[in-house]
């Protein structure tokens, strides 16, 4: 007993350092040798998915790209896999952007998506608008008049010269609305400032981190359903048919998880039995 | 491939490793890649937010194309800025769709103003871009929290405990049981933060509860941090994985030889100097 409380104690006092190289062996090793643990889509992913599902072709479907490269790996897949389920389904695309560094993530997102995978037009089946300065204020100017802050999209060209910009001037002339958001200004500030007040049905992928303050709207209903993090990514990319990034790394997710947890449980242990010792000298 | 994408490719790698490095120490590859990434960002977001807002919506509308007249006052202070800068302010005024709002001077002064506070004589001019800035924000969100986060959140845990259809467990989803628990924890929870009675009694045992509930919403933002960390992880490895290969010369591998010698020569000079001065 004593060498195993022994050994419990040693891994309590393990040099951190040890625990990073852990961890980065067992991220990096399921990437090489992919397991392919079974990824089912949860409530929440089936809800959006849905939503989107059940929209009638040609609808108009606002996607707004609120993350930049440091949290890529979690939402990128998601709006790749989005992007692909909306074209499939013959939808027009109006992507904008709170974030700057949202416009070239968007940029990759079309590149990849609606010109490479499916040929599209840009100015009849999607238009970049691009990122506007102002967070909040930018959602409430497309709620009144989205022509007064985009006289122009992201290429310089005037919205008024744009087929697909015709009869669209405000929010409530769209029929959904979906964020791909990694934080301020993000979904949130669409719930508060855009589908509540309009009523426009809404979804959203968010980072992992935000989902316990998104949570909230997604059960109240004013959230349709939510992707959360790359488990989110992975479980649309499974329903919409097509495995991306977000799926491959879900092996090494797991695996991370349950190594993460075991150092929990040894951690604690450790502290415990350091008690117990500390209170019997 | 061409030349830009594989510099491209080494430039990120170098990156990467430089934050990664971090983990063994902090460093002078740590250090270059912090403000690299600092300086970038600063850039990048300055000129955005001007070429897609300043320029078009505000530039645009002081000095629109279609208005333009040679002969005004107005545009031979536009042409005179033409001279200065001819991509900012191009011959015969602004084409970005709009007319001509000089009300727009307005938030021109105001952002002026703002800059002004790197100088100590006139930064009390910055006083009223922040007081114009903060009063319009705490408007705008106090109108979106009370809508969104108040009136809808209450109805939102406004549930159904008898009647319907609703089943009396679920997992996932509406049920009874669900239901109570909301009940339960929404009650436990406010009355942890109602601090005009004393925790005792029967009323510090409900907010015991709510102490539980909160710990397990806490418990659930750990865990997601965590699993958000571990997907940031996992995107830089499939990047590096991929400039690993033959096609980017092989700049992961050839990156992490040379910082590891680098840093353990430096690990190694270090722990000379120590011995030295110990001795």
């Amino acid at each position: 007993m004593k060498k195993i409380t022994d050994f419990i104690l040693n891994i309590g006092k393990m040099d951190r350092r040890w625990i990073f190289l852990i961890i980065a062996l067992v991220v990096l090793l399921p990437l090489y040798f992919p397991i392919g643990l079974p990824i089912r889509p949860t409530d929440s992913t089936q809800t959006a998915y849905d939503a989107m599902d059940k929209l009638p072709p040609g609808s108009k479907v606002l996607v707004s790209f609120e993350y930049g490269p440091s949290t890529k790996p979690e939402i990128h897949p998601m709006t790749y896999a989005v992007l692909r389920h909306l074209f499939k389904k013959e939808q027009k695309v109006y992507i904008t952007c709170l974030w700057p560094d949202g416009q070239f993530m968007a940029e990759e997102a079309i590149d990849e998506i609606a010109i490479g995978e499916f040929n599209l037009n840009e100015g009849e089946d999607y238009v970049l608008l691009g990122f506007r300065p102002g967070n909040e204020a930018v959602v409430k100017g497309i709620v009144s008049n989205m022509r007064k802050l985009y006289s122009t999209d992201a290429r310089g060209t005037l919205t008024d010269n744009i087929p697909m910009m015709k009869g669209v001037n405000k929010l409530a002339d769209f029929d959904f609305i979906f964020t791909a958001s990694a934080g301020y200004p993000g979904t949130v500030e669409w719930v508060q400032y855009g589908a509540d007040p309009t009523g426009i049905p809404m979804s959203t992928g968010v980072t992992s981190i935000q989902v316990n303050e998104v949570m909230p709207y997604v059960q109240s209903g004013q959230v349709k359903g939510i992707l959360a993090g790359m488990p989110g990514a992975a479980e649309y990319e499974a329903l919409v048919g097509v495995p991306g990034i977000g799926t491959s790394g879900m092996d090494a997710q797991s695996i991370a998880h349950l190594v993460i947890v075991l150092f929990i449980v040894f951690g604690n242990a450790a502290y415990f039995i350091e008690r117990q010792r500390q209170k019997k000298y | 491939m061409t030349f830009g994408t594989i510099l491209g490719a080494w430039i990120a790698v170098f990156l990467t490793l430089a934050i990664f490095s971090y983990l063994y120490k902090d460093n002078p590859f740590y250090k270059v890649a912090e403000h690299v990434f600092v300086g970038v960002s600063a850039g990048y977001w300055a000129s955005m937010f001007f070429w897609t807002q300043i320029q078009p919506n505000l530039f645009g509308r002081l000095w629109p194309a279609s208005e333009y007249s040679a002969d005004s006052f107005w545009y031979k202070i536009y042409d005179g800025l033409h001279v200065l800068t001819s991509s900012v302010f191009p011959a015969g005024g602004i084409d970005k769709g709009h007319d001509m709002h000089l009300i727009y001077l307005l938030p021109f002064a105001l952002g002026i103003m703002m800059l002004l506070s790197v100088s100590s004589k006139l930064s009390w001019f910055a006083r009223w871009g922040i007081a114009y800035t903060v009063g319009m924000a705490a408007g705008l969100r106090a109108y979106g929290f009370l809508n969104s986060n108040v009136i809808a959140q209450i109805k939102g845990s406004a549930v159904q405990f008898v009647g319907g259809d609703i089943p009396f467990f679920a997992l996932i989803g509406n049920s009874i049981f669900n239901n109570v628990v909301i009940l339960v924890g929404t009650i436990a929870g406010l009355a942890y933060f109602y601090f005009s009675k004393e925790h005792k009694g029967a009323f510090g045992k409900l907010t015991k509860v709510g102490i539980y509930f909160l710990m397990i919403s806490f418990g659930a933002s750990f865990g997601f941090a965590v699993m958000g960390r571990i997907s940031l992880l996992i995107g830089r490895f499939v990047d590096l994985i991929d400039y690993s290969k033959a096609q980017y010369n092989y700049a992961t591998i050839w990156m992490l030889l040379i910082m590891v010698v680098v840093l353990g020569y430096g690990a190694f000079k270090d722990k000379g100097k120590g011995a030295k001065v110990s001795g």
